[in-house]
């Protein structure tokens, strides 16, 4: 066969890319082991979080399927950071894997352009340092005009539970090999990452009743009002499961102390390196030795299965001591083990071999996107996922990249993150990695980014007209905001926009009083209104905010020549000229951005750069 | 400018005769080009002065000289230096110059061997400007302050103010990422407190801008008064030469005249002025415009009223003028026996609390209260404060940035005190106060700023 693009792997960032791809028109093979785990959730059965959440309303801003997903299939929903401002708001959601998966599955389906591939990815063949094809492990040929590798925890896959240790990307699946000794064979940096999952649980074996009656299990219950992923999601949201909070015991605490020599995180026999945000109970016990006890949630996976997800509790010690570290919790003392948890180590490529398309340097239209590259989570390796079909598609066209700025998406942080600093652990995405932040709210998602989607033609007839209604509302709100003439306490008129601006004033207030109508509607109610509130309150704010990412983004215009030699810069140190030449940065933005690249190094780059071309001859050393 | 991969070269010493002169060299070849113009055949030693001659070439110089090598990292610009002293005849340092281009260098711009410094890390921005400022200091005063902030004073004190800022910060982020975790990185009340801290030790330093900004800038001093009051001959005494022109005839000093002296260790640049009155001819007017204009901008002014006379009506008129203005009132000529109404403090007394008339009894002709005039100006500039405290920070640049983190912590501290605004917003406060921190020390500027800088340095340094 012979496809326009191809994707290897079906995980969050395969299944965007596809989607993405053929939705451009592309002819798309999307190779993956089973149509089972497509979409598939391995560890926690939850979308989104702290800036995570953002991501996820940028994907559907762009026309992605996570948003829309989860809006589908979430069980329980929570806008995090509630009490605190718009911009850090985030959406989470507990998703029913199983009809998660089937949502996305069913979605790819409905898509023409989209054919399965069903096997194992071996080799890519290349030509002329261009992908030419991707040969099977059974010996099938597949030929692309691109190709997308999203192979996430597969490459050399190793599963620790105690000491025993099985060759797998996931439970019970088989790693890839051949594809990590071809991805080697191009010279791509490569590394050794760890991730883990706590033991599953059977539902019926936790008396919850019993322990939330004893106050051991408090109930964290979901928004009455829940905030929707998508911008398409008009009908309400449902929370439909009950979630606990429970704390860990000196019990937990001995235990993992007491076994701490058969932990493979703690006795050699894993190398690679964890996220520190996410520590498995090893580590939350043994690096923070001073805290009494730490949190633990227990989130079904599903509407119609059993299994109970501990969150907070993921470890690799062996079977029998999770038995006991699962009963040593108030409320499990007869909980009974599904599947234990485990540590997997994984081989990532080192993400700094890529361009800001997620195409390889090293390889024409070969791109690689999601866990592969170094990430942690759903989200992060969606957005790559969208990222790399995209541009795998226009490149396949021959059309020119498409990217996104640090000031205009998370999605733009994720990937200029990656391409210039790689990762040392597992990368997860973090507001404050953002140095906009003001500027990068869930509720102006579709703002920032739905004209772009339409322009590229990811954005159908329907939804644009949706969002163009949507654009219209909001500013004649904001209009209404400063045309409508309020009393203040005080007895005078003044505009509601000057109103709202004084500490203590309250757009909900105002509107309770009869004092402004806006035209808001049903789902997104409360997001929309603090979205404009916000808008006024922080005007200012935003405008600094707005004016120091257009002061960026001149930096980030001026652009280094594809293939330009570093070291004929006078004036670069030989560390400095080494990692410009590896990273390869493509604006002087970039640069600024590498470690080990200072300022003044960026300053003499920028002179350089901008010198003709005659005066760089004569200034040779 | 900003390339420092070839070696450049520069005579380091002023220009013209003197007893010793130094060439400089910096760069990756520095040695190789020093052995081109070198009578030596072994290597420099390293941090070692060597006696040896300039290789003759045709008819050019000749001379001894001492080489001193000093190996990169450890030299003043972070490269290879070699430093020739040789003696201080203008024909033989353009000789050695002439030789060191010849085998490869690049005459150096100005500024250009503290700027490689800074480029290499040596040196951070503060502590170049300091270099600078060392160079350029006239009395021992400006050379103290230029010295500590060379020394790393300042970038150690804004380093410690970063210190507590970012932890604040992070502490803050940590909630904003991490809002699950079930407990508080840092309580409100902390966060008021912690902030406080660090505009409290913020305004500690920019307390001592305003003197460290004198001492580095100096001020002006104008000799007002009507004409014939004796101010030429007061300013002779104060700038210590016979420097305007003294007769009894009224109006003899026509434009100003400006002479720059130390007192007390503040630059001090004396102007004096025509002498205020109606008339005259075409030239005097103008001199008396001049006057005028000299007076408004003025740090003090100095209202010069001849004692042995009663006072007159531009005499009152000044004084009123002037009244509101930091000054010193100056009666002269106290060798002569005292009109009576003399003393104005009477008639003109204190409109303007902030600047208390300050009365000074002089005789320029016999020297008498000159001690205490100078006393006077030094307190009418610094408003009485001791100059024997050090001043942190001086540079009108440092001032105006750290005058900027201020203004944002003061508004984050505000927000947070209300506890109404978001700690996003409270963190965009934050964060634009260490971006003005990072442009002090130069972790973040832009090339403008660096080259506007190093525009102001002498050539060889």
């Amino acid at each position: 066969m012979r496809f326009d693009v191809i994707v290897v792997g079906a995980g969050h960032a395969g299944v965007e890319a596809a989607y993405a791809a053929a939705r451009l028109g592309c002819s798309v093979g999307l190779c993956t082991l089973s149509r089972e785990t497509v979409a598939h959730m391995p560890c926690n059965p939850a979308v989104g979080g702290t800036a995570k959440g953002h991501l996820v309303r940028e994907i559907d801003a762009l026309g992605g399927l996570m948003g829309r997903a989860i809006d589908a299939t979430g069980i329980q929903f929570k806008l995090l950071n509630r009490s605190r401002g718009p911009a850090v708001w985030s959406p989470r959601a507990q998703a029913d894997k199983q009809r998660y998966a089937l949502w996305v599955t069913e979605a790819l389906e409905r898509e023409p352009n989209i054919s399965w591939i069903f096997g194992r990815a071996g080799r890519i063949e290349v030509e002329h340092q261009r992908v030419v094809a991707l040969a099977m492990e059974d010996g099938d040929r597949h030929e692309c005009r691109a190709l997308v590798i999203t192979t996430g925890t597969f490459l050399n896959g190793l599963i620790h539970i105690g000491s025993e240790q099985q060759p797998a990307g996931r439970h019970g699946e088989p790693p890839s090999r051949e594809m990590a000794i071809s991805i080697r064979s191009f010279g791509f940096e490569m590394g050794r990452l760890k991730t883990g999952t706590p033991p599953r649980l059977h539902r019926d074996s936790i008396d919850f009743q019993r322990a939330a009656s004893d106050g051991v299990f408090v109930e964290e219950p979901g928004d009455e009002q829940p905030v929707p992923f998508s911008f398409s999601t008009r009908a309400a949201l449902r929370n439909q499961v009950r979630c606990w909070l429970l704390h860990t015991n000196d019990a937990v605490r001995d235990l993992v102390r007491g076994n701490i020599g058969s932990s493979p995180l703690y006795n050699g026999q894993i190398q690679g390196i964890g996220p520190r945000y996410c520590p498995s109970l090893e580590d939350k016990i043994m690096r923070f030795p001073d805290r009494e006890r730490h949190q633990i949630y227990l989130e079904p996976e599903g509407l119609d299965v059993d299994d109970i997800y501990v969150n907070g509790f993921s470890m690799s010690l062996p079977r029998e001591v999770q038995e006991k570290l699962v009963h040593a919790l108030p409320g499990l003392e007869s909980a009974s083990i599904l599947r234990p948890g485990y540590a997997v180590e994984y081989d990532f490529v080192q993400p700094t071999g890529l361009r800001s398309t997620l195409e390889t340097h090293r390889v024409g239209r070969l791109f690689f996107a999601g866990q592969m590259n170094g990430t942690s989570g759903y989200e992060e390796a969606a957005a790559q996922g969208l990222m790399a079909g995209i541009n795998a598609s226009r490149a396949a066209r021959g059309d020119g990249p498409f990217t996104l700025g640090r000031a205009e998406a998370y999605i733009g942080i994720l990937v200029d993150d990656l391409i210039t600093r790689g990762c040392l652990e597992p990368y997860r995405m973090f507001t404050s990695r953002a140095e906009h932040r003001l500027l990068l709210r869930i509720d102006n998602a579709d703002l920032r980014l739905t004209p772009a989607g339409r322009r590229l033609g990811l954005i159908d007839e329907e939804s644009w007209a949706r969002f163009e209604a949507r654009r219209e509302r909001h500013a004649r709100n904001l209009d209404t905001l400063n045309r409508t003439l309020v009393r203040t306490s005080r007895g005078e008129r003044v505009a509601a926009s000057m109103l709202l601006r004084r500490p203590g004033e309250r757009l909900e207030s105002l509107m309770q009083r009869g004092e402004v109508a806006l035209d808001v509607d049903g789902v997104t109610r409360d997001l929309d209104l603090a979205s404009i509130a916000n808008e006024v309150k922080y005007e200012g704010y935003l405008k600094q905010e707005a004016a120091r990412a257009e002061r960026m983004r001149r930096q980030e215009r001026r652009r280094i020549p594809e293939g330009f030699a570093f070291a004929q810069v006078p004036g670069l140190s030989r560390e400095v000229v080494h990692w410009l030449s590896q990273i390869r940065p493509e604006t002087l933005g970039q640069a600024s951005r590498i470690p080990g690249v200072t300022p003044a190094a960026v300053a003499v780059l920028g002179v350089y750069l901008d010198r003709p071309a005659v005066a760089r001859r004569l200034d040779q050393p | 400018m900003f390339s420092t991969e070839d070696s450049i070269v520069a005579i380091a010493t002023p220009p013209g005769r003197g007893g010793i002169g130094v060439v400089r060299i910096s760069g990756a070849s520095s040695l190789r080009i020093a052995a081109g113009i070198l009578d030596h055949p072994e290597p420099l030693r390293p941090r070692h002065a060597t006696y040896t001659r300039i290789r003759r070439n045709g008819a050019g110089p000749s001379d001894e000289v001492i080489a001193t090598y000093f190996p990169g990292p450890r030299s003043y610009t972070g490269e290879f230096v070699v430093e020739i002293s040789a003696h201080g005849s203008p024909v033989v340092l353009r000789g050695i110059l002439d030789r060191a281009v010849a085998a490869g260098a690049r005459l150096a711009e100005p500024g250009e061997f503290t700027l490689r410094a800074f480029l290499n890390g040596k040196r951070d921005l503060v502590q170049a400007e300091a270099v600078a400022d060392l160079i350029d200091a006239a009395t021992p005063l400006q050379a103290r302050v230029a010295f500590d902030q060379l020394e790393g004073t300042l970038t150690a004190q804004i380093g410690e103010i970063d210190r507590q800022l970012f932890d604040l910060i992070a502490r803050l982020e940590a909630s904003l990422d991490f809002p699950d975790e079930g407990y508080h990185f840092v309580e409100p009340a902390e966060i008021v407190r912690r902030i406080g801290c660090v505009v409290q030790t913020l305004e500690r330093l920019l307390a001592s801008a305003p003197r460290g900004r004198l001492i580095r800038e100096g001020a002006t001093v104008v000799v007002a008064g009507r004409p014939n009051v004796g101010k030429s001959s007061i300013f002779n005494r104060l700038v210590g030469a016979e420097r305007a022109i003294v007769t009894d005839v009224a109006g003899t000093t026509r434009d100003l005249i400006a002479e720059r002296v130390d007192v007390e260790g503040l630059a001090v640049t004396m102007v004096d002025t025509a002498g205020c009155r109606e008339a005259g001819d075409r030239v005097e007017r103008e001199g008396v415009m001049r006057a005028a204009r000299a007076r408004e901008v003025a740090d003090v002014l100095l209202v010069i009223i001849d004692g042995s006379v009663p006072l007159m009506s531009e005499d009152e008129r000044l004084l009123a003028e002037t009244a509101a203005r930091p000054r010193v009132v100056v009666v002269n000529k106290v060798d002569l026996p005292p009109a009576r109404d003399t003393n104005p403090s009477g008639s003109h007394g204190e409109p303007d609390t902030a600047h208390p008339t300050t009365l000074v009894r002089v005789s320029a002709r016999t020297g008498a209260g000159f001690e205490h005039l100078r006393d006077a100006i030094v307190a009418g500039l610094t408003g009485r404060e001791s100059l024997r405290d050090p001043a942190m920070i001086s540079n009108a640049r440092h001032i105006a940035l750290l005058e900027q983190a201020r203004a944002s912590l003061v508004a984050a501290r505000a927000s947070s005190e209300a506890g109404e605004a978001p700690e996003e917003i409270l963190l965009a406060d934050l964060q634009a106060a260490r971006a003005r921190f990072d442009e002090v020390v130069g972790t973040r500027t832009s090339e403008d700023v660096l080259r506007h800088i190093f525009e102001r340095f002498c050539i060889g340094k």
